[in-house]
């Protein structure tokens, strides 16, 4: 294996895996005969994606300043949670709703990629490298809680799911097996317990680079810096919902669900202080 | 193969007479042993609320054993007589009998289509015999067989899919609620005789706590003794919903005793949200269904609950032609792959001994031609007696398998021993 065979590995090649591997959860749950073969199969396609999907983040070294490199490194954490949770649970739930999420952020970092080139660091990127410690901190909290976030909104999703069910009465035995309601309310009120002290102080310290950068006022209007903000409200009207109030848990699904979509526009929005990917 | 599956069951019997023909284990040991030691049959007997069946097997020399005198047996052992038991058997012999058992054990022969239970009924009643003795190798074979056909169709079809009763569907509602039992409070409220397969399976998941309330004190102890609950006073019902998790009701009541209007002004907002199931198993219904919300409090009555386990069991029949294709294919290999094992041994012998009689004839003749011959005549003339001596084994080997395959095989077997000097050393 050459460096220049691992320079090939691109968005296709994980992008695929991870597409043949929700493909393929689904003949297990339609037809019962193929479910071990089919789901086993699955997780095959899933690891092959991940490792093709490390090595691309190794080659390539994507930052998460730039939007297309956030997403990919988003969609990496996740799917390591996806394969966590496949294994761990055999819950070919997790897996048909969190592969979805994980190909939409790859797909949206090629389209970001495409539409506004950045140039990432032939080298070890600076931030990873330590001589931007504070950077390289403020980055990753700010990607730890959208991975929370994320999950949270997986979550959230299933909720609604299976109260809509509920609602209606319908067999569980006939459709495809979510996680209960206390489950999933329990994995979402620790996705987002988790995510809002993560995210509030990646924020806080941003500020605090930012004062000492001594940047101008106008970068604050920029539209990442507003929507991670309008995130972080968000979010603290979620924390004192869920803890403060008996706000129903249907309610706090949906504004989990607006967090991610505040989220996905962070992400994908140019960061004011980083003038390249190569600098950051 | 010498096989008969006799006996009866939820359609051709009547329930006393299937009480009568229970077997204790005690008497089931004691059975089995009679069987073997009597009949010298293989004995393998099903016994579950919904039928009693004896499969048994005997050397093919020996006459297969008939319902009467299974009859006269089962008589015998319950203390009933042969005439009031022997109209209510059925019997199926050989490839009928395996194919009854393979359809018993996927539960195509199940009053509840597709019920997963009898297939570990199947098996119990297997190990039983096994333990016992009573088994040899045609039931050694064909149970493990059965249980894995059992397995297949289950997972190539769908007819274990959803909920075919109520309280399986009620058990399923409620895992798609809560994650875990041990923390939570049951309350069964009146003593209906309603919803008492239902509690037993929510007991299962052994919650913390079984509260049981009713107008009347003596009945709600009585209950509360069944079922290992403490017994709440009936004018504290909407503290025990407060605290309750899961509700089981089943008073006689004429009208509903908790309306939508009670419920939210005494017990919605102290619950904080808090997720509450609700079984009203009473007709009429104890609870308003006006209530039903289906996140804070998820309300089943009797009828969402049957409607669920109907619709199962319509599933469930779309895919009975597949389960039936599955086993007839299962029971035709189960056939040929028994008759193989029953012919190979004498196809064996008298291979062997056609080998060795071409041996006594190529050896000598080899031998007179020694010198004139060049290796490769040698080998040629071997070959062509090869190929006669198969031809010649060809005709009474098909003619055995296929009579095997028809059940004709044991006579066909004898001839071609007598016919072939053929002896069982």
């Amino acid at each position: 294996m050459t460096v220049s065979w691992l320079q090939n590995v691109s968005h296709a090649c994980f992008g695929l895996s991870y597409l043949l591997a929700w493909l393929l959860e689904w003949p297990a749950w339609l037809r019962p005969s193929w479910s071990r073969r089919c789901h086993w199969a699955a997780v095959g396609f899933g690891l092959v994606g991940l490792v093709a999907h490390t090595l691309f983040l190794l080659v390539h070294h994507p930052t998460p300043a730039v939007p297309d490199g956030s997403l990919l490194l988003l969609a990496w954490v996740l799917a390591l949670f996806y394969l966590y949770g496949t294994v761990h649970q055999a819950g070919r739930a997790w897996a048909l709703f969190l592969l979805p999420l994980i190909l939409a952020l790859v797909g949206l970092s090629l389209i970001v990629g495409w539409l506004e080139p950045t140039t990432w660091p032939a080298q070890v990127p600076l931030w990873i490298s330590g001589q931007r410690f504070w950077g390289a901190l403020h980055g990753t909290l700010i990607l730890l809680a959208s991975v929370g976030i994320s999950v949270s909104f997986v979550a959230s999703l299933m909720y609604l799911l299976q109260a809509r069910r509920l609602r209606r009465k319908i067999d569980p035995g006939r459709v495809l097996p979510l996680l209960s309601l206390e489950r999933l309310e329990t994995l979402n009120r620790r996705a987002i317990a988790l995510a809002f002290p993560l995210l509030s102080a990646g924020l806080l310290l941003g500020l605090v680079l930012w004062h000492f950068d001594q940047r101008g006022w106008e970068n604050w209007l920029s539209v990442k810096v507003l929507s991670t903000g309008g995130l972080w409200l968000v979010f603290g009207v979620l924390v004192y919902l869920r803890y403060g109030t008996h706000v129903p848990p249907r309610r706090l699904a949906w504004l989990s669900l607006a967090a991610f979509a505040l989220l996905l526009v962070a992400l994908m929005a140019a960061h004011p202080f980083a003038a390249t990917g190569g600098s950051v | 193969m010498n096989l008969r599956a006799i006996g009866c069951n939820v359609t051709s019997a009547p329930v006393a007479l299937r009480e009568r023909l229970a077997f204790t284990p005690p008497l089931l040991h004691r059975a089995l042993a009679e069987l073997t030691a009597r009949y010298g049959a293989e004995a393998v007997i099903l016994g579950t609320c919904n039928r009693v069946e004896l499969y048994l097997a005997r050397p093919e020399v020996e006459a297969p054993l008939h319902a009467p005198l299974l009859a006269e047996f089962l008589g015998e052992m319950h203390g009933l007589s042969a005439e009031d038991i022997l109209p209510y058997l059925y019997e199926h012999a050989d490839e009928q009998a395996v194919r009854h058992l393979f359809r018993v054990a996927c539960g195509l022969d199940s009053v509840v289509l597709g019920e997963a239970q009898i297939t570990g009924q199947v098996k119990e009643a297997y190990e039983t015999a096994r333990q016992t003795g009573s088994t040899g190798s045609l039931l050694n074979t064909l149970f493990p067989a059965a249980l894995r056909v059992a397995k297949r169709v289950r997972t190539e079809t769908g007819i274990g899919r959803g909920h075919a009763s109520v309280s399986s569907a009620a058990v399923d509602f409620l895992l798609t609620v809560f994650d875990t039992f041990t923390d939570k409070v049951v309350l069964v409220i009146g003593a209906g005789k309603m919803g008492r397969l239902t509690l037993q399976h929510i007991r299962e998941l052994r919650p913390a706590a079984v509260l049981v309330t009713n107008r009347h004190l003596d009945k709600a102890q009585r209950r509360a003794a069944e079922c290992g609950g403490q017994v709440v006073p009936w004018d504290q019902l909407d503290e025990a919903l407060i605290k309750a998790d899961i509700v089981l009701s089943t008073t006689g009541a004429p009208e509903p005793i908790v309306s939508r209007r009670r419920f939210d002004e005494k017990v919605r907002y102290p619950r904080a949200g808090r997720p509450l199931v609700i079984f009203d198993m009473a007709v009429p219904r104890d609870f308003d269904p006006a209530i039903h919300d289906g996140e804070s409090v998820i309300l089943f009555n009797v009828d969402d609950l049957t409607r669920v386990a109907n619709e199962a069991l319509a599933e469930r029949r779309r895919h009975i032609p597949a389960a039936e294709a599955i086993i007839a294919q299962e029971v035709r290999q189960f056939v040929l792959d028994w008759n193989r094992r029953k012919d190979g041994p004498i196809i064996g012998r008298l291979t062997a001994e056609v080998d060795r009689l071409r041996e006594t004839i190529v050896g000598p003749l080899l031998q007179r031609f020694n010198g004139k011959l060049t290796e490769a005549d040698k080998a040629y003339i071997e070959g062509a007696f090869r190929l006669f001596q198969n031809r010649l084994l060809h005709g009474p080997i098909a003619a055995l398998q296929e009579a095997s395959r028809t059940g004709q095989g044991h006579s066909l077997r004898e001839a071609i021993r007598k016919l072939f000097g053929l002896n069982d050393s």
